[in-house]
């Protein structure tokens, strides 16, 4: 099952409502396991680029008090049919997922 | 969790192979260099207002409009939208004041990116959630509380 | 066996037998029953249609501040990644080379299904598992959420927008359905609640921070996906699994998920529901 999920709608304004839903635990680091009562580390999405035609048209910084599974959305503005917009994201521990999508 | 590459989903997605083979997916150019960290570590708000847009001006601003519940269903997964009509939007931060570190997210747009965010947030408790946004120089900002409460139903 | 009834007869304060003893009601007093409960919500909530009611808490006035957080999740429901999977899970074939749509499942608009043969009530639960079980194949043991209830909302959201219709025709039927009534008419539980004294007498108001939902429009969007049920890693759950949670909140001792009980409760509430329209699955608090 894909980590990564996007969305991409046409709006009100003329452009298009880009939304990114990423699998991911969103852990603050202070959430102890019930298991061994430890302290769960955190592991959180930091960045999440998002790119137009190869461009990147916007960035967005993520920090542990976002919700688990994020869901982030932006506006893109002159896109066209067939135009191809990627998603890419790293987290505080390295690990790092995307997807791409083309523009209807 | 794991460390799950996103490789392993390009067997499942024949057009993601494609892409990564011709450097789609891996970004050209990133905007900022760095994670804002001072401002994620900020204690408090103004720190965090300083930290990510440095000394500038901030001021109040109508044209600025959330979307976001006047009481949340739950605290771990608030979800909020702002936009606004200022022109040359570069930057929307999101902060929630009584956070034990307020700042909660942000994102720099360049000028093929309107001046939209939709994110979902975790609240500790009742408090104002604040947009911050870099336009024309100066910072606008608007803000809204969001109750949070413990419900009556849950099971 | 006599210990168990008399532990039953305090906590929930009516005699509850195996076997339905309930007299059948004719079919024009069960016709009635529905044009009674739908008529009180109609007019409970004049701003409504019977068609927002699918919506559950979030369609009523009373839940206008807490709306956003529906509005704006909706936009890309959390659910979503795991239809897909459910899709998957539903047309993967069995070892015997069939799978689920082989079983020929009734229409979700008809379930719970009143067996003659066997006295007894057919959820649609219950029909997964016989059809894995007629397949060579072990049946899902948690019917409450997972997997049970993803394969569940997979096949409901086939008849989204589909009005329910459970047949009440067969006076079995009416007795499995009687039953039910009592039971959500009853108080039960230390706090003394029945299931109407909330969702009917007090749909609309607050309990503590959170407000009631209205019996109408009860079970049409299940299995539900809980931002709550989410947080703990079980987001999905099956009517079966909110009745066991309520029943706990109003210090009752729950039922098992497919117990008696629960399916009477369930037709109940499906009958009910009549042309109310099918709408699953559901993002919930």
């Amino acid at each position: 099952m894909a980590s990564t999920k996007m969305k991409i709608k046409k709006d009100k304004s003329g452009g298009h409502v880009v939304m990114v839903l990423v699998k991911h635990p969103m852990e603050t680091g202070n959430r102890k396991d019930k298991k061994t009562g430890k302290k769960v580390p955190a592991h959180f999405v930091q960045t999440i680029v998002f790119s137009h035609n190869g461009e990147v048209v916007a960035q967005a910084h993520l920090g542990p008090a976002v919700s688990k599974n994020p869901l982030t959305q932006i506006l893109l503005t002159g896109a066209k049919s067939g135009d191809t917009v990627a998603v890419h994201w790293t987290d505080n521990k390295g690990d790092s997922g995307g997807t791409e999508t083309t523009v209807k | 969790m794991k460390r799950r590459i996103f490789l392993k989903n390009t067997l499942a997605a024949g057009t993601i192979t494609v892409a990564v083979a011709a450097g789609l997916l891996v970004p050209r150019r990133l905007l900022a260099a760095d994670w804002p960290k001072s401002a994620f570590d900020a204690k408090s708000e103004t720190d965090a207002v300083k930290a990510f847009f440095g000394d500038v001006p901030v001021v109040d601003s109508d044209a600025i409009k959330i979307k976001a519940p006047l009481q949340a269903e739950n605290g771990a997964v608030v979800p909020l939208k702002v936009s606004t009509s200022l022109a040359g939007v570069e930057a929307i931060a999101v902060m929630v004041e009584k956070n034990p570190a307020p700042y909660a997210t942000s994102v720099q747009m360049m000028a093929g990116a309107g001046a939209l965010y939709s994110t979902r947030i975790k609240m500790g408790q009742t408090s104002p959630v604040t947009c911050y946004i870099k336009a024309g120089g100066k910072v606008h900002k608007a803000s809204q509380v969001v109750k949070v409460t413990v419900g009556g139903c849950g099971g | 066996m006599k210990g168990k009834i008399l532990t039953l007869v305090i906590t929930t304060g009516i005699l509850v037998l195996t076997v339905p003893l309930a007299r059948a009601l004719s079919e024009a007093e069960v016709k009635k029953d529905i044009e009674e409960f739908q008529a009180f919500f109609l007019k409970r909530f004049p701003s409504l249609s019977l068609e927002d009611y699918v919506d559950g808490v979030n369609a009523l006035p009373q839940y206008a501040e807490r709306r956003a957080n529906w509005e704006l999740l909706m936009e890309f429901p959390p659910y979503e990644t795991e239809m897909d999977e459910a899709a998957e899970e539903w047309a993967k074939p069995f070892t015997s080379g069939k799978s689920f749509d082989d079983c020929a499942l009734a229409p979700a608009t008809v379930y719970p299904i009143y067996d003659a043969a066997s006295d007894g009530l057919r959820t649609l639960v219950g029909d997964i598992n016989a059809c894995l079980a007629a397949n060579g194949e072990k049946p899902i043991r948690n019917v409450k959420r997972g997997k049970m209830a993803r394969l569940v909302a997979h096949y409901r959201s086939r008849f989204n927008g589909q009005r329910m219709a459970v047949n009440y025709s067969d006076p079995g039927a009416r007795r499995w359905y009687e039953k039910g009534r009592q039971y959500y008419w009853a108080k039960r539980g230390q706090l003394n609640f029945s299931c109407a004294g909330c969702h009917v007498q007090n749909a609309g108001n607050k309990l503590r921070g959170d407000v009631l939902s209205a019996g109408l429009g009860h079970g049409v969007g299940f299995p539900v996906y809980r931002t709550q049920w989410a947080i703990s890693g079980k987001p999905w759950g099956t009517i079966h699994r909110r009745y066991s949670g309520c029943f706990q909140q109003v210090r009752a001792k729950p039922f098992k998920a497919q117990s008696d009980i629960y399916k009477a409760l369930e037709l109940y509430e499906a009958i009910m529901n009549t042309g109310v329209p099918i709408k699953v699955p559901s993002q919930r608090q």
